[in-house]
C-alpha cells in the first residue's frame, strides 16, 4: 500500500472524530457552557490559574504529551505488521484517546482545578488518593527507566552522534545564559544554539565514538544519560532544562517536517508486511501491541497534563475540546507518520528498533533531495533527543515526588541532591538489570493503567452528575483488562525467568539479569495490586454515586 | 457573534493562530514557570514581612505594619495558594 494513505486515513479520523463525535460529547453529554467561570477566570492568580489563549493551549498541551512514546511505541510494534498498529493507533485515538485527555481536563475544570490526587480523595476514597500518588511514582520510575535504557541502545547503535548530544547539552547552558544574563534577542540565541549543535554533528560524523565492548559502551551512554538528567534535577530549571527542552523543539521539528515532505514527495510503498503473527516471539498481539503503543493511541500522561496544567488555564469551557481532544488526535498523526517512517524500511533487515527509524527516515530524506545517509544519522538524533528532554523531566519530578512520599519520616531526602541520587540510582538499576522489552511493556502497561484509572475517575464523576457515562466507561473497562492482562503476563515471564534463572528459550541468566527480573516482576505485581484496590474502590463509589443521582431522580 | 469576530480579529487570524501555537509548543512552559516561580518568591517576602501575623516573628511588627498596604492587595491570592490542596501532580505540568 502507498504510505500517503496512512496519513490521509488519520486526518479523515482527526476530522470526523473532533468535528462530530467530540463535538457531540462536549455540548450534549458533558454539556460544555461558554458562559460558565472556568477555575483559570475564577481563581486567577497570574501563576498556576491564568486564563490562556485556546491556540496558545493547544500548542503547550501538544508539546506536554508528545513525547518519545508516539515515535517509538509504533516502531517497537512493528513486529506484528504495520495493520494492526495502524488500526490501533486510528481507533484507539477515536474510541479511547481523546475521552481521557478531553475527560480528564473537564472533571479538573468543573472541580475547580483540581488535581486527580483531590479528585480521587473526593469522589472516590481517601485511600486511592495514596494509593494513586505511589502509583503515579513507580509510573515514573519506569519512565525513567525505559527512557534512559532508550538513550543508551540509541547512543551506543550510533557512534556518530554523541558529540551532538554532549553540545546539546553545552549550547542549551550557553542559549540559557544569552537569556536571561545576556539579554541577547530569541531569535538570535536560537540560531546561536542550533548552530552549536549542528556543527557539532557534522564533526562527529567523520568518527565514531565507542568505549570497549558493546556491552561496556551501553553502560557508559547509560551512565551519560543518567547523569545527564541528574544534572537537569539538581540545576536552576532555566539553566539547563528549559533551554535544552527549547532547542530540542527545533531539532525534533525539522526532522519531523522532513520525514512529512518525504511522504508527500516520495510518497513510498509501506515495505513492512501488513501482518505478521498474533504472537511474536513470547508476546501475544493482545493485549501487548496495546500497551506498546501507548501515547499514540491514548496515554495516561496526557490525563495529568490535562487535570494539572490545561484545567487551569482554559479560559472558556468550550475550549477544552479544541485543545485537549486536538492536540490528542494530532498526536495521533505524530504517530501515524512514525508508524510510516519505519514501515518504509527493508523487511528482514537485521537491524535494532532505533536503526530502523533511522533507516527509515533516509528513505523519507532522499525524496527531498538529501542523502539518506543524512537521515540514518538524524533518525537515532531525534530518538535520543526526544528520549532525553523527557528523561531529565521525569528525574526532577521523581525527586520533588520523593520529598513529598518519604521527606516526612526521612528529611534527608528533601536536599535535591540526595532525592536526585535516590531517583538517578533507581533509574539506573531498573534500566541496567532490566530487559529492554519488558520494561518498555512495564512502562506501557503503567502508562495504560494511568489511563484507565483516569477514566474511572472521569466515569465516577459523569455518574455523580447524572450525566451519560458510557462513552467513558466503555473504554475504560477495555484498557483496564487489557493493561491488566499485559501486567499479568509480563510479571509471569519475568518472574518464571528468575526463578528459572534462564530466558525464555532456556539460555541461562547472568545474576544481574536475573536480579533485574525480580524487581521489573515485582514492580508489576505491585502495579497491578495498587490497580486493583483503585479499582474497588472506584466501583464501590461508582455504584454509590449511581443509586444516589437515582434516589434523587426518584425523589 | 461580533464579539467572537472581534477576538478573532485581535488573535490576527490563521497566521496569529500558528504563531501562538508555536508559541505554545515552544516557550509557553517556560513562561509559565517563570511566572511560578515569581508567586514563590513573593510568597516568601510576603513570610517574611507578614511572618509575625502569623506566629513567625521574621520581621519586627513595626516593619510589618509599615510594609501592610502594599501586601494587602495580594493577601486573597496568596491565602488561596497556600491553603489550596496541593500533591506533587502539582508540578508535573
Amino acid at each position: 500500500m502507498n504510505s500517503i494513505v496512512v496519513p490521509v486515513i488519520g486526518a479523515l479520523v482527526y476530522i470526523i472524530g473532533l468535528r462530530f463525535y467530540a463535538f457531540w460529547v462536549d455540548r450534549k453529554v458533558i454539556g460544555a457552557d461558554g458562559k460558565r467561570a472556568t477555575p483559570a477566570r475564577m481563581f486567577a492568580d497570574g501563576v498556576d490559574f491564568m486564563p490562556t489563549s485556546r491556540n496558545i493551549l493547544f500548542g503547550y498541551q501538544f508539546k506536554s504529551i508528545a513525547g518519545a512514546a508516539p515515535v517509538l511505541g509504533p516502531i517497537i510494534a512493528i513486529k506484528w505488521g504495520w495493520l494492526p498498529v495502524f488500526l490501533w493507533i486510528l481507533l484507539g485515538t477515536l474510541f479511547i484517546g481523546w475521552v481521557q485527555d478531553y475527560t480528564s481536563a473537564m472533571v479538573s475544570v468543573r472541580n475547580d482545578g483540581k488535581t486527580f490526587g483531590g479528585i480521587s480523595f473526593t469522589l472516590i476514597s481517601p485511600r486511592a488518593r495514596t494509593i494513586l500518588l505511589i502509583f503515579i511514582y513507580l509510573y515514573l520510575l519506569l519512565i525513567a527507566a525505559a527512557f534512559a535504557n532508550t538513550v543508551a541502545t540509541a547512543l551506543a547503535h550510533a557512534p556518530r552522534i554523541p558529540l551532538a548530544i554532549v553540545m546539546l547539552a553545552v549550547a542549551g547552558v550557553v542559549v540559557g545564559f544569552l537569556i536571561y544574563h545576556g539579554r541577547v534577542h530569541l531569535a538570535l540565541v536560537t540560531v546561536i544554539g542550533l548552530i552549536l549543535f549542528y556543527v557539532a554533528l557534522v564533526i562527529n560524523g567523520h568518527f565514531s565514538i565507542v568505549f570497549g565492548t558493546p556491552g561496556t559502551n551501553r553502560l557508559v551512554w547509560l551512565l551519560f544519560s543518567l547523569v545527564f538528567a541528574f544534572f537537569g534535577s539538581i540545576l536552576p530549571i532555566w539553566i539547563f532544562v528549559q533551554p535544552i527542552n527549547y532547542l530540542s523543539f527545533y531539532i525534533i521539528l525539522i526532522g519531523m517536517i522532513g520525514a512529512v515532505l518525504g511522504i508527500v514527495i516520495g510518497r513510498p510503498v509501506m515495505q513492512q508486511p501488513a501482518f505478521t503473527s498474533f504472537t511474536v516471539g513470547s508476546l501475544p498481539l493482545w493485549p501487548m501491541l496495546f500497551v506498546t503503543v501507548a501515547c499514540g493511541a491514548i496515554s495516561g500522561w496526557h490525563g495529568i497534563v490535562s487535570s494539572t496544567g490545561t484545567s487551569r488555564q482554559l479560559e472558556n469551557e468550550l475550549d477544552a475540546r479544541p485543545v485537549a481532544a486536538g492536540a490528542m488526535f494530532l498526536e495521533m498523526m505524530l504517530a501515524l507518520i512514525a508508524l510510516v517512517i519505519v514501515g518504509v524500511t527493508t523487511p528482514g533487515a537485521q537491524a535494532s528498533w532505533d536503526q530502523l527509524f533511522g533507516s527509515g527516515l533516509g528513505n523519507l530524506f532522499h525524496f527531498i533531495g538529501m542523502p539518506a545517509r543524512w537521515g540514518e544519522i538524524y533518525g537515532p538524533v531525534m530518538i535520543v533527543v526526544l528520549a532525553i528532554t523527557i528523561l531529565h523531566l521525569v528525574v526532577r519530578f521523581m525527586r520533588i515526588a520523593t520529598n513529598e512520599l518519604l521527606g516526612k519520616a526521612l528529611p534527608i531526602v528533601r536536599l535535591p541532591v540526595v532525592g536526585t541520587t535516590v531517583a538517578v540510582f533507581l533509574a539506573f538499576v531498573l534500566a541496567w538489570t532490566g530487559t529492554f522489552n519488558y520494561i518498555w511493556v512495564l512502562f506501557g502497561s503503567a502508562n495504560q493503567l494511568m489511563a484507565s484509572l483516569a477514566l474511572l475517575i472521569g466515569s465516577v464523576w459523569l455518574v455523580s452528575e447524572n450525566k451519560k457515562a458510557g462513552f467513558a466507561i466503555v473504554p475504560m473497562i477495555f484498557m483496564y483488562l487489557t493493561t491488566m492482562a499485559a501486567l499479568v503476563l509480563t510479571s509471569k515471564q519475568l518472574l518464571y525467568q528468575a526463578v528459572s534463572r534462564t530466558d525464555l528459550l532456556g539460555k541461562p541468566l547472568t545474576s544481574a539479569k536475573i536480579a533485574g527480573n525480580w524487581i521489573s516482576g515485582i514492580i508489576g505485581l505491585v502495579l497491578f495490586g495498587a490497580a486493583v484496590v483503585l479499582a474497588y474502590d472506584g466501583v464501590k463509589a461508582l455504584i454509590g454515586h449511581a443509586r444516589q443521582s437515582h434516589g434523587l431522580e426518584k425523589g | 457573534m461580533d464579539k467572537e469576530k472581534e477576538q478573532k480579529k485581535k488573535r490576527g487570524g490563521i497566521f496569529g493562530g500558528f504563531r501562538e501555537f508555536i508559541y505554545g509548543m515552544a516557550a509557553h512552559d517556560t513562561a509559565r514557570f517563570a511566572l511560578k516561580t515569581r508567586g514563590s518568591m513573593e510568597h516568601l517576602f510576603i513570610l517574611v514581612t507578614m511572618g509575625d501575623m502569623l506566629g513567625i516573628p521574621i520581621l519586627p511588627p513595626y516593619y510589618s505594619l509599615r510594609l501592610l498596604p502594599y501586601v494587602v492587595p495580594q493577601i486573597a491570592t496568596w491565602k488561596r495558594r497556600m491553603l489550596r490542596e496541593k500533591d506533587f501532580t502539582d508540578t508535573l505540568a
